[in-house]
């Protein structure tokens, strides 16, 4: 009987594999461990860091063989943590004063990560999670835990975390998938396995314990699903998905360097939505043409202090580089009491959503803003950026926004700092407010982006996680529609563009009509481009226009849905 | 034994990038480099060791070098900080 586990989607895809504990307790052998004199102890530590040192530089030669820089920069800086006097004098007066060289190197990797948190640099701050990698493979290697064998089945890695070498060390073919009980996306061992296309699942918290190991699993990275046991017609309907991914994963990568255009020539921008800047290195494969939404507020979450201007820019310039010229779309802080920050000291409220938020903090708090702003300005000067701010409402948000960059540039001279006056001001449209006021809106800022995920919960009042409600939210609501193509049509009439940043515009039946509509870019996940690509590909703008307007003499979404898929 | 001290013009301080190329740096030479700041002392060879003292920009720095290759270590590494450790976009 197979068990079904429900977990959030770190990387599409779908896999069998057999399941591979990692990151399990020492306990057990620690317990068993008899430790020799303070001598005999120093020379095993040695000898592990040897041995290590020289698995480290082995792996990390063949990953740059390979071409897996990003890999390769990780694991490097595991050598450099490891060959770094301090952990090893920090190592061996543990090892002196306990006379158990396993304990001390895990007391002194802890130690380690400590002071490396506590470090004024997000990069030391990061290694923390290194540090503590480190000292548990020394560890593992005092104590004669070998590595688990890796049979004919390639595997998947599942563990509460999942550390980073253990994802580097499984060569590409013999590794189908990873699951990790901790719900972060942007750790090491994630950025890896996207690097690397392993199809992830996270979030499951302790349900990694139940899962057996050596167990088979089916992991369906597209809905984060991961199937224990899975029955023989499980794995049939499974085996048949799997081989529809290989037929159009080819007929995408196919696709990779095409225009998005329809058959008669019409090109429309796809652009990647990103959380980090390697994201947008990453997006390259899916041949994506910019990035339309950089999530900035990853930025700020996890940390115990806000990122100066100077750690901002370096992360703007990064994604903007990795755009090769085209346009970068960077947000201002989207953050609000859903989501809050120690050090932003927002209050708690009863109903976030509506509350203080996005453009609503930044305007009252210039100390915010205004480093992120003149962050984007500077980093402007290296490829193509634009500004959009979150959850503008009304004209004198915009004015105020618009008086802001002028504030932040202002200042920027007088500090004599190098930026970029190409830098475009836009705004997202993602309330009805905001929808129904584009015309006016129009004439203030460059461009605008809708956000469906938003405008779809706030023009039908309809919160989409929770499942009672939940049927009602639809992007092909007659309602959304209208304001969709007010704000297209607005933005057109003063001559502006528009984009969509919203999950609506990576369903390729929406492109469609989005296209007919007269939008310019949609901005999607990455590895929803291509089946975008495909969609429009195959439509003429003259057809897409027939499309359109049958849709919108249409009653209800679930019509103009059906309406779609038998026409497209 | 010698001793001298540099500026660190580096916008961002001895942080990571300008730590990581000091321990590059010393794996290719024979003496025992120490950089002091603030009544703290670190290794060149520690990453972490450097980026502990929290040296920030146009803070002064003392370096004691101690080996046979004392004078072409002393010019390279006042080059090295001249030049923002060749990261120019760190320069002002």
């Amino acid at each position: 009987m197979s068990e079904t586990i429900q977990g959030q989607i770190a990387l599409a895809g779908i896999s069998i594999g057999r399941i591979m504990k990692v990151g399990q307790s020492l306990d057990g052998y620690m317990a068993e461990y008899s430790s020799g004199s303070a001598d005999e102890e120093m020379e095993k530590l040695n000898n592990a860091i040897d041995v290590l040192s020289s698995e480290i530089d082995d792996s990390v030669e063949a990953m740059r063989n390979a071409g897996q820089e990003e890999q390769a920069d990780i694991m490097e800086a595991h050598s450099f943590l490891l060959m770094d006097p301090m952990f090893a004098d920090l190592a061996a007066d543990k090892t002196k004063e306990m006379s158990n060289a396993p304990a001390a190197v895990l007391a002194a990797a802890d130690e380690a990560a400590e002071l490396l948190a506590g470090m004024d640099d997000e990069y030391m701050r990061e290694r923390a999670q290194d540090v503590k990698d480190i000292g548990k493979r020394l560890a593992r290697c005092i104590l004669g835990v070998k590595a688990p064998e890796i049979g004919d089945d390639p595997v998947v890695l599942c563990g509460h975390e999942v550390e980073p070498s253990a994802v580097a060390n499984i060569p590409d073919g013999k590794i189908a998938g990873m699951i990790m009980g901790q719900g972060s996306t942007t750790c090491h061992a994630v950025i890896i396995a996207k690097s690397r296309d392993i199809v992830t699942v996270v979030g499951i918290g302790d349900s990694t314990e139940s899962i057996p190991d050596q167990a088979r699993v089916l992991l369906d990275g597209n809905k984060g699903l991961i199937i224990i046991d899975p029955s023989p017609e499980e794995l049939a309907a499974y085996e048949e998905k799997i081989a529809e991914e290989k037929a159009a994963k080819l007929r995408y990568e196919a696709l990779r360097d095409l225009p998005a255009e329809t058959t008669d020539g019409i090109e429309i921008q796809l652009a990647a939505n990103i959380g980090l800047p390697e994201d947008a290195e990453a997006a390259v494969k899916y041949g994506n043409r910019g990035v339309g939404l950089f999530r900035s507020e990853f930025l700020f979450m996890g940390r115990k202090e806000m990122p100066s201007e100077e750690e901002q820019f370096e992360q703007y310039k990064r994604a903007i580089q990795a755009c090769q010229g085209e346009l970068c779309v960077i947000r201002t802080m989207d953050i609000g009491g859903d989501k809050p920050l120690a050090y932003l000291n927002i209050p708690k409220e009863d109903n976030p959503f509506l509350g203080y938020r996005a453009v609503r903090i930044s305007l009252e708090r210039p100390e915010l803003f205004l480093p992120q702003l003149k962050a984007v300005l500077r980093a402007g000067v290296f490829g193509k950026a634009a500004i959009m701010v979150p959850m503008v409402t009304c004209v004198d948000e915009a004015k105020a926004v618009r008086s802001m960059v002028d504030r932040a540039r202002a200042e920027l001279d007088a500090e004599n700092k190098e930026y970029s006056r190409a830098v475009q001001l836009g705004i997202m449209v993602e309330t009805p407010a905001a929808a129904v006021m584009a015309p006016v809106l129009a004439k203030y800022v460059d461009f605008f982006s809708i956000g469906t995920n938003d405008l779809v919960q706030y023009t039908l009042a309809v919160d989409r996680i929770n499942p009672q409600v939940s049927k009602l939210y639809d992007h092909f609501n007659p309602a959304v529609l209208q304001l969709i193509q007010r704000t297209i049509k607005s933005g057109a009439d003063n001559g502006k563009w528009v984009g969509m940043c919203g999950e609506m515009a990576s369903d390729p039946y929406a492109a469609v009509i989005l296209m007919a509509m007269g939008i310019s870019e949609l901005s999607m996940s990455a590895p929803s481009i291509p089946k975008v690509k495909e969609k429009i590909r195959a439509v003429s703008i003259k057809e897409a226009e027939k499309h359109l307007a049958q849709v919108m003499q249409m009653e209800t979404g679930a019509e103009i849905r059906e309406y779609l898929r038998a026409a497209l | 034994m010698q001793e001298l001290t540099l500026k660190v013009l580096n916008k961002a301080g001895l942080h990571a990038r300008p730590a990581k190329e000091l321990v590059k740096f010393s794996r290719g030479i024979k003496s025992e480099v120490f950089v002091k700041f603030n009544g703290k002392s670190a290794n060149i060879k520690s990453m972490m060791g450097v980026m502990g003292l929290g040296a920030k920009k146009d803070a002064d720095v003392t370096l004691t070098v101690d080996g046979p290759d004392e004078a072409e270590v002393v010019k390279a590494l006042t080059d090295m900080f001249a030049q923002g450790f060749g990261f120019t976009d760190e320069l002002e």
